[in-house]
């Protein structure tokens, strides 16, 4: 397999996806609308009564790197359904029949999801701002908040991909997508931290990816020490690529 | 009306092999059951067949969609099993339902299938302008295909499978959901794609005028079965020829009719069925036959042998629906007289 084309491939299917956001961009906004109110709602209320100890940190602050977090899980977790829906009307038979390797349309695919992921991201960084959380802005640091966010989205996307090669319907996949997210979500230091848990949630939270990445994103945009990062950026890695690599292989049983 | 296939196409390249294939899907079915046969370079092959037949499942298994259970394709010589990617760029594929974006643009579907075909930068513009051109939607490029008719879609789908000028087209029921005249349109590019390009093509259709219009050879697919393979000329001889009704002005006197023109198989006191190998070539002779014995004839009918009696003979299914009861039932008594 050549490389270069694998490449160029992989970048062709995340085009199609960006073209077809530009073309309607609509589900991209309503998507905002759920992480909006958990930051505006959720947070600003919490923030206000002080009821969580979030450290030397308030606690709208503390959210704020959770609530991105969970926004791209979303996006990403549910991007099988957007993949069966393609199987349905075609679309992957047609990707599936070119000369491009399958491989390349499954990473495709999920640096599609990755792209709605920053997307997120960007928004949330918006909104953060306006509403005056404080997080600092150093440049590497937002370079690096959007690698772990592209990362994160890539993992969960193919992750997804995987289990839509053996669910097959969209039903199913709404299903499992609801089954994991909550738990995933409410398992995690995303809206509160570990230390308030029952100890039962803390060995969950642990094994738990979103919250490594709650903690990666959080020690880039708040604390400013990176004493986790590569652990965190190494397990979300490993598992990216373990999913990718066995999304490819069982892209094709899609369509059987 | 038909090239003859041995004279025009004498390739002797095979551009498809397939020997001995076999698909079980997990269920139990047999949907393809040990078939072979060879596609010919340059030569459009059509696969017929009832619904269910195996015909979707064959061509999957080409463009390695579907994975064969056992025995061995080959494409120009290349192991499909082994170089999947290989091969896929030797072909252009229409799937039996509509597989264009619709969210996307005519012109951006192409785009983006011919980077993914790998179609040097250079040409891929001019190629998408040849291929938008060659199906007649230059003027609706830059329209969202959601707005496309059905029809439109279809011309888009073999655009699409155009770009990378495949050496192999695969059309799964190209024509389904087309008006005549945009059907007519259709074959008339396939023909041409054949012609000009020297494409070679596979199609599969239940539409024996499709077949008969386009297609060199055919093999008519019974429950995973090839159940005969042959020019649509061979085939229609097999099921006999063609039937000329002559009818008589007053009762005709017993006569011993030449076998050269051709055979009876009906007669009665004020009609006469004859049995021929080319209706309109004999129906001269006939007339010539009876006036020079001064019998006045009345009129003189020819039903054309065609694929439908060869469809059904072979497709093993005993379809209800009359369309072509009548003349079937003709065609049989016919086949049975004429053994
Ligand atoms: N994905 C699948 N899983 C299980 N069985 C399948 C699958 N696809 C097709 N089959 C079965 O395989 C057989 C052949 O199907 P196929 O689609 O190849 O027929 P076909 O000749 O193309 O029919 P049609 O003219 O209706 O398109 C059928 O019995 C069908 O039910
Ligand atoms: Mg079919």
């Amino acid at each position: 397999m050549n490389f270069l084309r694998f490449i160029m491939s992989s970048i062709t299917v995340a085009e199609m996806e960006a073209r077809k956001i530009r073309h309607d961009s609509t589900e991209l906004w309503t998507r905002i609308i759920q992480p909006a109110l958990w930051l505006l709602v959720f947070g600003e209320t919490f923030n206000t009564i002080r009821a969580m100890p979030s450290g030397s940190f308030s606690y709208i602050q503390f959210i704020t790197p959770g609530i991105l977090a969970q926004s791209v899980l979303f996006i990403s977790i549910f991007y099988g359904i957007t993949v069966v829906w393609e199987k349905d009307v075609g679309i992957i038979t047609k990707l599936l029949s070119t000369p491009s390797p399958r491989s390349s349309i499954v990473l495709g695919k999920s640096l599609a999801a990755s792209l709605r992921g920053v997307f997120q991201a960007i928004v949330i960084f918006a909104l953060s701002l306006l509403i005056g959380v404080k997080i600092r802005l150093d440049p590497f640091d937002i370079v690096g908040v959007f690698a772990v966010v592209i990362l994160f989205a890539m993992c969960f996307s193919s992750l997804s991909m995987l289990l839509a090669s053996y669910m097959k319907t969209r039903d199913r996949m709404m299903g499992i997508g609801q089954a994991l997210t909550m738990p995933l979500f409410f398992a995690s230091n995303a809206i509160y931290p570990i230390s308030v848990m029952p100890t039962w949630l803390k060995y969950i939270s642990i094994a738990n990816p979103l919250s490594y990445v709650v903690d990666a994103i959080r020690s880039m945009l708040l604390v400013g020490t990176y004493k986790n990062l590569p652990i965190d950026i190494l397990a979300l890695t490993v598992s990216t690529t373990l999913f990718l690599v066995l999304a490819s292989r069982t892209i094709k049983k899609l369509l059987e | 009306m038909h090239p003859d296939p041995t004279t025009l196409k004498a390739s002797s390249v095979i551009a498809i092999e397939a020997g001995n294939l076999t698909k079980i899907y997990r269920d139990g079915i047999r949907a393809v059951n040990d078939v072979s046969f060879s596609v010919k370079q340059g030569e459009i092959f059509g696969l017929l067949g009832p619904n269910g037949a195996g015909k979707t499942t064959t061509m999957k298994m080409i463009v390695t969609l579907a994975k064969a259970t056992s025995g061995t394709l080959n494409v120009f010589g290349i192991n499909v099993f082994k170089s999947p990617e290989t091969v896929r760029e030797m072909l252009g594929y229409v799937p039996q339902s509509i597989s264009v974006d619709t969210d996307l643009t005519a012109y951006e579907n192409l785009l983006i299938f011919a980077k993914l075909s790998y179609v040097d930068k250079k040409e891929r513009n001019e190629r998408i302008k040849n291929a938008l051109e060659y199906m007649d939607l230059t003027g609706r490029a830059n329209d969202l295909v959601k707005r496309y008719s059905g029809g439109m879609m279809r011309r888009l789908e073999i655009a699409q499978a155009l770009v990378n000028l495949p050496k192999i087209l695969l059309l799964d029921e190209p024509s389904i959901g087309l008006d005549p005249s945009s059907k007519k349109q259709v074959w008339k590019r396939i023909k041409q794609l054949n012609q000009d390009f020297g494409i070679t093509i596979l199609i599969t259709t239940h539409d024996m005028g499709e077949a008969d219009e386009l297609c060199d050879r055919i093999a008519i697919m019974s429950e995973g079965k090839i159940a005969i393979l042959g020019s649509p000329t061979d085939l229609k001889k097999d099921v006999g020829g063609d039937i000329v009704t002559v009818n008589f002005v007053s009762s005709c006197p017993t006569i011993s009719f030449p076998k050269e023109i051709g055979k009876i198989i009906h007669n009665n006191e004020k009609s006469i069925q004859i049995l021929t190998t080319n209706g309109e070539e004999a129906i001269p002779l006939i007339a010539d036959f009876f006036r020079s014995h001064e019998i006045r004839v009345e009129s003189i009918s020819i039903n054309k042998a065609n694929l439908d009696d060869v469809f059904m003979k072979y497709a093993k299914r005993r379809l209800e629906d009359g369309l072509y009861k009548d003349i079937r039932k003709t065609r049989r008594d016919f086949v049975r007289y004429s053994r």
